[in-house]
């Protein structure tokens, strides 16, 4: 995720730096979506839908563990960048969305 | 009158049923009671076993109470005789008051779908009233039919069907409304079957497309009766229903069988109890489901043979044949056995597509892919549809299906 | 089995944690009741790393956080304030064979357990011999590369390799009583296999003499590489008394591509124990997992042995026993997930409930969209014995793809009495005759157990069934 000039077409502003403490996720509202948009201690921003895979538990509303992210329905991970699953019990990954940080914007593609 | 709706039903509207009715005092105090219990047992939240399935949320509760029913259609092949009664219940009322009082039963049904059974006892406007007196036989099939003009509207009919000792009865319901707006059915249907008694009766619900049906049916069997429920559903945008079986006396016998083919976004979501309370009883449980489309089946039925009971026999079954790759199926048929001296007990569920093999065979005979598989579809309904003794009834239903299934003669084209 | 008779004679590495005393900390430690700071004095305790003391502070809060279960058996009899979650060095929970209950004994005598294996497990007596059959079969397996080791090793000498897993199966907020384990495990076995290694042996649990030895929170975690295969055994079918009321495992297996693992377990905790365990595995490509679960034992269990088939063509199996005698309450059964296409699964349960005992098979079998050309079958048997006895069968289906073949079927009937007539007509006693019926009910699952297993299980229900015991 790179500072840029200039914001980037196809991207959505989903927060402001600030906005989400380090090591935790939140919930965000954008376009008709809800989305699970976090930032690691490292520094690092991603997004991932918000429902997860499993039984329909609110991501967003989970824990981050480096840039694993805990459903707090049964404890499933999936992985912030990539969506993909790091602990059961969700057997399908989530879609993940190109993040970018932009002056104090934090930019999700919303494909 | 100013109508009420699902929502804003209170004590008042339901008093104010009974002087547009014209109803006599015991009837008023019959509904207020109910009432009263419907306030004390309230709506499932979701969070119970059976209601984990449908989003109870989408139940249209603004439609207004449809005070004035429609007519019920009656079709009595050679009239009725011998003191048979065969009415809409509001005429039962005025003409056979003691009857109607006597077998308008105080008990609930089944503990999941108790709030609605309540709602429904207190707030019924139309519905059936079928009476066969002591060994009585009658020949033929009763038809009774109901056709709503007004989708939107709220409709909790009540059928209340008695037969007597050893009498004989079999009686086909049929339901319609129009497709489009969402509507509140909440029919509740009663039989009481006394010694010796054999009802067939079998309910055909084809309500429009936007249609919530979401009601309760509970089957009273007493000593060596012999009741057999046929349940087809057609129509309806979402179907929840209830259905109680009691085996109250030694020797009864039941036979619950439904059918459903679904497809577009339909769901279905059926809950039976079938409750073995006295020795000697037989319960076995046939339901039957083609799922097309989007749609989905939802069955959780529990056969529960009592504590100190002998040599009941029971086996429930739910079978599911899906038709389209988003088209889903759960069927949970539980067991809860409480006495060791069974005669037989057992269950069995199946979910699956047609068997490739039976489809390669049927397209041989030069039928194509769509063809072949509803050949096969009308083969698996087969198992139902072979128990359905009266010919009356197995027309209407397979007419009903023909929509979603076709029909034999379609072979011969 | 046992209660663990530790002999904890090393200085723990808590002292580079700063715990300055570790004395004082295992008379903490060693109280009954939980907190944040009993989970955290057992970590540092017993030397662990950070990111484990983090992990078991996080399942504590969601241990705390979350409610009951609301279905299953009746749990309202465990006090959790009123458990010793950690158990010193220094306390012995059974001082004397006298403590033991006489049913116990009493079954010892008639199945011919020897002396010594009886007071080992009592949980009064010291180490087994068997731990020089330990130390030999060690050897062997280290030469094959396989690692096999209590979990509280395996985390000191593999973290990498057991950092990876654990937790990636059965995470800490699952359920209620996997957050618990997660908060205060303790023993358990860690088992990795190497790509293409077969363990002709099974591996036994009671192998492994450590500190901790078959005690209540216990946490085990394999993993069976590519191609490899491992049986792994733990349990016996003797009465094994445990003065603990509360026993939460954990089990977790991770079945690699083409690999092998089958997992028995036979339970016959005393009738004092509620048997609360979490088990799952995931089976990849080809891969093929087998659960044998038998539960004799307890006063509740509740356990559904579950297996997620990721990789296309895995197989899982489960192969359930229950037998629920009076005042006992068996809730068990299998779940199976299928997330890949042309995944197969089999779950047999046989229960038997007599007296005022009660089975219920408890099973889920789930299809994910997209896993065509997937099977499963269900077949749920129960015999109910007396009058007073009970089963119950609540069979779980969601079936979201269409091309699949699913099907379940159960019976539930009594011993019939044409065949008890028989057998009687040939000589043998009723109780004899009703054994005979009982194992011949049981046989399929039986057959699979290891041998010795499989003769001590019938001669247990031999024994049940005479009423002679308990």
């Amino acid at each position: 995720m790179t500072a840029l000039e200039k914001p980037v077409t196809g991207f959505v502003t989903v927060a402001r730096v600030g906005d989400v403490e380090p090591g935790t996720v939140r919930v965000v509202e954008i376009d008709g979506r809800s989305l699970c948009v976090g930032l690691t201690e490292d520094g690092e921003w991603g997004a991932i839908d918000n429902v997860c895979t499993h039984d329909g538990g609110t991501l967003g509303e989970g824990e981050l563990d480096d840039n694993a992210v805990e459903c707090p329905r049964h404890g499933g991970r999936f992985d912030l960048f990539s969506g993909r699953v790091l602990a059961l019990p969700p057997v399908r990954p989530v879609s993940a969305y190109e993040t970018v940080v932009d002056g104090d914007e934090i930019l999700v593609r919303l494909s | 009158m100013t109508t009420a709706t699902a929502t804003t039903l209170d004590a008042e509207a339901i008093g104010r049923i009974s002087d547009h009715l014209d109803e006599p005092d015991w009837l008023r105090e019959h509904r207020a009671a109910w009432w009263e219990r419907a306030g004390r047992t309230p709506a499932p939240t979701g969070q119970e076993e059976e209601w984990r399935r449908t989003d109870l949320a989408g139940l249209p509760r603004n439609g207004e109470l449809l005070v004035d029913a429609p007519q019920l259609i009656i079709n009595v092949p050679g009239g009725l005789r011998d003191g048979v009664i065969l009415t809409d219940i509001r005429t039962a009322v005025r003409q056979h008051p003691e009857l109607v009082r006597r077998f308008l039963d105080a008990r609930q049904g089944q503990a999941s779908h108790a709030h609605f059974w309540a709602v429904a006892q207190a707030a019924w406007t139309g519905g059936l009233f079928c009476y066969v007196p002591r060994g009585v036989s009658v020949d033929g099939t009763l038809v009774a039919r109901t056709s709503l003009t007004d989708a939107s509207a709220t409709y909790l009919p009540i059928s209340l069907i008695v037969a007597d000792e050893d009498s004989s009865i079999t009686l086909l319901e049929e339901v319609t409304s129009p497709d489009g707006a969402a509507g509140w059915f909440g029919g509740i249907v009663e039989i009481q079957a006394a010694r010796g008694a054999r009802v067939r009766y079998a309910n055909l619900q084809q309500l429009g497309d936007g249609a919530w049906n979401v009601g309760a049916q509970r089957v009273v069997v007493g000593q060596d009766a012999i009741v057999t429920t046929l349940n087809a559903e057609v129509g309806s945008k979402v179907t929840k229903v209830g259905l109680d079986v009691q085996m109250a006396g030694p020797g009864g016998v039941s036979k619950v069988l439904g059918i459903l083919a679904a497809g577009d976004d339909q769901q279905i979501d059926i809950n039976t109890v079938q409750d073995l309370a006295a020795d000697h009883t037989t319960s076995d449980l046939l339901y039957l489901s083609a799922l097309y489309d989007r749609a989905h089946a939802s069955f959780y039925g529990v056969t529960n043979v009592r504590k100190g009971t002998r040599q009941t026999s029971s086996y429930q079954e739910c079978r599911n044949l899906l038709l389209s790759p988003q088209a889903g199926a759960e069927p949970i048929p539980v067991l809860e056995i409480e006495a060791n001296d069974i005669l037989r007990c057992g269950h069995g569920a199946t979910a699956g597509a047609i068997d490739p093999t039976q489809l390669f065979y049927a397209q041989t005979r030069g039928l194509d892919h769509d063809a072949a598989e509803r050949m096969i579809v009308r083969g698996f309904f087969e198992q139902v549809v072979a128990k359905i003794e009266d010919e009356t009834i197995r027309g209407r239903v397979l007419a009903a299906l023909a929509g979603r299934i076709g029909t034999s003669e379609d072979l011969a084209a | 089995m046992a209660l663990p008779n530790p002999a904890l004679t090393q200085i723990p590495d808590s002292y580079k944690y700063g715990w300055n005393d570790p004395e004082a900390t295992s008379l903490n430690i060693a109280q009954r009741g939980l907190s944040a700071d009993i989970v955290e004095g057992i970590s540092r305790f017993k030397g662990e790393p950070e990111w484990m003391t983090k992990l078991r502070l996080k399942a504590y809060r969601h241990f705390e956080a979350r409610p009951m279960p609301q279905w299953g058996a009746d749990l309202s009899g465990i006090d959790f304030q009123d458990i010793f979650y950690y158990i010193a060095p220094t306390n012995k929970a059974v001082q004397s064979w006298d403590d033991v209950p006489d049913y116990i004994r009493r079954t010892y005598d008639r199945l011919g357990i020897p002396e010594a294996e009886k007071k080992y497990l009592a949980g009064v007596g010291g180490q087994y011999d068997s731990e020089v059959v330990y130390h030999n079969i060690r050897e062997d397996l280290e030469k094959q590369g396989v690692i096999f080791l209590g979990t509280d090793e395996a985390l000191k000498t593999h973290p990498e390799i057991f950092r990876e897993y654990f937790g990636t199966v059965i995470p800490a907020n699952d359920n209620k009583l996997a957050a618990l384990n997660t908060a205060v495990w303790s023993g358990g076995s860690f088992i990795y296999v190497p790509k293409g290694v077969h363990v002709e042996l099974p591996l036994q649990a009671y192998f492994r003499i450590n500190t901790e030895n078959m005690g209540q929170f216990e946490r085990t975690l394999i993993i069976a590489d590519e191609g490899s295969s491992v049986h792994y055994v733990e349990g016996c079918t003797a009465p094994t008394y445990s003065t603990a009321s509360l026993h939460s495992a954990v089990v977790e297996i991770i079945v690699k591509k083409g690999a092998r693992v089958r997992y028995t377990t036979i339970q016959n905790w005393s009738h004092n124990v509620y048997n609360l365990v979490t088990k799952r595995a995931v089976a990849y490509e080809d891969a093929v997992m087998e659960w044998v679960d038998g539960n004799l034992g307890s006063k509740v269990t509740m356990k559904y042995p579950s297996i997620y088939l990721l990789g296309e063509r895995a197989h899982g199996e489960v192969l359930s026993i229950a037998f629920a005698g009076s005042e006992q309450h068996q809730d068990a059964g299998g779940k199976v997930i299928h997330a890949a296409p042309n995944t197969t699964s089999l779950i047999t349960s046989k229960s038997i409930s007599k007296g005022t005992g009660r089975t219920s098979y408890r099973g889920l079998v789930k299809v994910y969209p997209g896993c065509e050309k997937s099977k499963s079958t269900v077949r749920c048997d129960a015999l109910i014995l007396d009058e007073e006895a009970r089963s119950d069968t609540y069979p779980y289906m969601e079936i979201d793809e269409e091309d699949v073949t699913i099907g379940h079927e159960a019976t539930v009937s009594k011993v019939g009495s044409e065949q008890l007539f028989y057998l009687m007509s040939r000589g043998l006693s009723e109780a004899e005759a009703a054994a005979m019926i009982v194992n011949g009910f049981i046989e399929p699952i039986v057959k699979e157990l290891p041998m010795e297993y499989a003769v001590e299980m019938n001669r247990l229900i031999q024994l049940q069934m005479e009423g002679a015991v308990g």
